[in-house]
């Protein structure tokens, strides 16, 4: 696929413009992402596809596994993400270990477990409420029925999520009666929303899927024709946002409103659910509605963004040059 | 006078009332009408259905207002006259309910929410329906024989209708809207359509291999199509680039790309927007060169050859647009 995206950004390049299809950041070399291997009070050892990699604790390194935890608490075979200080790839900054998340519509639900469908043919998720959190998540989702949205972050356990904080505000309908945005007259080739994250390789053996480590971005407005042969079909609705029609392999020029990274990233895959949700981030920056793309769990870490809150306001350029 | 003028009042109702009840179903059945309206007055999963059986009911009315006589006949006017009167009090306990919610009498337009006017026209149909019970000749006999004072009567009343009709100004806007292009879904098939029509197409067809493109891919505005080529021997991928919407004479650009070593062997169709350097300041239209040329006895490049031959860059020292700017077609 990354084969043909760059293809397509060649081929776009040669009719535009070279600005029209910019090339993309490589994944920064301040992430990296693989299975722990061995996890003690001063080093963490994770097997990465580069092989086995150490990394050093500052003073001020945190740890997540579904909140904050010690270092120790890492277990052999857990999904690691780290962000590297800015020194080197040498000291870890930020340790994320099994990181999951669950966006989607709720098919069904079952005592504290719910079935969430993600959209576009991926694989159903079962989420598993804790009593402990149960609270949380009620007050950002009060209809835990089938038909309503539901997003939240938490840890992989035994092939299930593990809920453990809530990343946006349910919308009070279901999603068959959301409402339709109007049809809109302006149209800018900067936009304003929020990025959000999904993980491409479902928490499963991030040291050998090589889709796990992708730079790039699922886009909820993807042009139905020519996405006919992937499997899944994209079943996203009009975003809320006016979000210009691309396809896999478009390039798009994101920035993070709270650190003022910028990045490119190419399209790899359509953002169903993204499309479905019209929320704010309540993080710094500018506050705008709706989901502008999904990136995959290492570009939004090389982002500056925190897998724990899910989000952060972003300002996308997709170059449409018309010389 | 006055009875003759009663009784075309009467009559018209019957085609005026199938009429809207057809609208009013063919609009309920469109997907995006599902579970709006009064329905949101049932559980989610009755929604649809419910709709559905709304719009059944409409259609069936209608036709038996416009063709059903005798003892058929009565009971579809008398039934519709009841369906309107129901639905005035379901709107009443649907605007109590919830007062954002649409009446949904013609799905998708009716948004806005219920409000005197809705409820004054389901209350006036409701009345129109009761007024025909009795009739002799059916929907059909009234509209394909018509009087003047039939025309006159249904004018006043259409008008009295746009005046209680709160979806006519949502179409009316969404009629004037056009979303930008780069927002547009376009189908594959126009597309197509667009580039065969093409000149540019024309030009490239004894290049291409396959008459089905190898890929498809959207960039805003732009719809790409690869298509695999054969030039001089060599494999070539020859990718038109698909305007949507916009002027015709610049919708269509292509460019040809050597398969092995990725250089742009030729492109068409780009026009450029700005001024030449020096005089004349902008090259002359496509037609008037190729006359100009004929006059001056060159008459080598015909339309279908403008194509600027640019390996390895030719056009080094003119402004980006103007390299492209060639083959305008």
């Amino acid at each position: 696929m990354t084969d043909s995206g760059r293809d397509r950004r060649r081929f776009t390049a040669a009719v535009l413009g070279a600005e029209s299809a910019p090339e993309p950041t490589p994944v920064h070399h301040r992430v990296a992402r693989g299975v722990v291997v061995d996890a003690t009070s001063y080093m963490l050892c994770l097997a990465t596809p580069e092989g086995e990699e150490r990394f050093l604790y500052e003073r001020v390194t945190s740890f997540w596994r579904g909140g904050e935890v010690r270092p120790a608490e890492l277990r052999p075979g857990d999904d690691a993400v780290v962000l590297c200080s800015h020194d080197g790839r040498l000291v870890a900054e930020r340790v994320w270990a099994q990181a999951a998340r669950a966006t989607g519509v709720i098919t069904g639900r079952e005592g504290d477990s719910l079935q969430i469908d993600p959209g576009h043919g991926r694989p159903r998720l079962t989420v598993v409420l804790p009593y402990r959190i149960s609270g949380r998540i009620a007050v950002r989702h009060p209809n835990l029925e089938p038909g309503y949205l539901f997003d939240a972050v938490g840890t992989w356990r035994d092939g299930e999520v593990w809920a453990a904080r809530p990343v946006t505000t349910q919308p009070p309908y279901p999603l068959n009666s959301t409402p339709r945005r109007p049809p809109t007259r302006q149209y800018s080739t900067t936009v304003t929303g929020i990025a959000t994250w999904y993980d491409p390789a479902w928490g499963r053996s991030s040291h050998l899927n090589p889709r796990a480590l992708v730079a790039g971005a699922a886009y909820p407005a993807l042009d139905p024709v020519g996405h006919e042969g992937v499997p899944g079909e994209c079943d996203r609705r009009t975003s809320c946002v006016p979000l210009p029609l691309l396809s896999t392999g478009a390039a798009l020029s994101l920035r993070n409103d709270c650190t003022r990274d910028t990045a490119v990233v190419p399209v790899v895959d359509c953002a169903a659910a993204d499309s479905w949700l019209c929320d704010l981030c309540p993080s710094c920056g500018s506050q705008s509605a709706g989901r502008l793309a999904s990136l995959t769990m290492t570009s939004f870490v090389a982002l500056g963004g925190r897998l724990e809150a899910g989000c952060f306001n972003a300002t996308m350029t997709v170059a449409n040059q018309e010389g | 006078m006055f009875p003759e003028v009663l009784e075309a009042v009467r009559e018209v109702q019957l085609p005026l009332l199938a009429a809207l009840l057809l609208l009013g179903a063919a609009a309920k059945a469109a997907p995006q009408a599902a579970g709006t309206g009064v329905a949101v007055l049932l559980p989610e999963r009755l929604r649809r259905p419910a709709t559905l059986a709304t719009c059944l009911l409409e259609a069936a009315l209608a036709v038996a207002l416009l063709t059903a006589t005798g003892l058929l006949g009565e009971a579809a006017r008398v039934l519709t006259a009841v369906v309107f009167a129901v639905s005035v009090v379901l709107l009443l306990v649907a605007r109590r309910r919830d007062p954002e919610a649409g009446c949904g009498c013609f799905g998708g337009l009716s948004q806005a929410p219920i409000g005197r006017r809705t409820l004054a026209r389901a209350s006036l149909l409701a009345v129109a329906a009761a007024a025909t019970v009795g009739l002799a000749p059916t929907g059909w006999e009234v509209a394909s024989a018509p009087t003047a004072l039939h025309g006159a009567v249904l004018g006043a009343e259409l008008l009295l209708l746009a005046l209680l009709s709160p979806e006519l100004r949502e179409a009316a806007a969404r009629a004037a809207t056009r979303e930008p292009c780069a927002l547009r879904e376009v189908s594959e098939r126009r597309t197509t359509r667009r580039l065969h029509r093409s000149e540019v197409w024309r030009t490239n067809a004894k290049v291409m291999i396959r008459s089905r493109p190898e890929e498809t891919w959207r960039h805003g505005c732009w719809r790409f199509l690869r298509y695999d080529g054969l030039r001089h021997g060599h494999r070539v991928d020859v990718v038109y680039a698909v305007r949507i919407g916009g002027p015709g004479r610049t919708g269509v650009r292509a460019v040809l790309v050597d398969r092995e070593s990725g250089t742009v062997i030729a492109s068409f169709g780009a026009v450029t927007t700005l001024d030449l350097q020096g005089p004349p300041r902008r090259l002359p239209r496509p037609r008037q060169a190729a006359k100009r040329d004929e006059a001056e006895g060159r008459g080598g490049a015909k339309a279908g050859t403008l194509a600027k031959e640019s390996p390895g860059g030719s056009g080094r020292g003119l402004p980006d647009g103007v390299r492209a700017s060639g083959p305008v077609v």
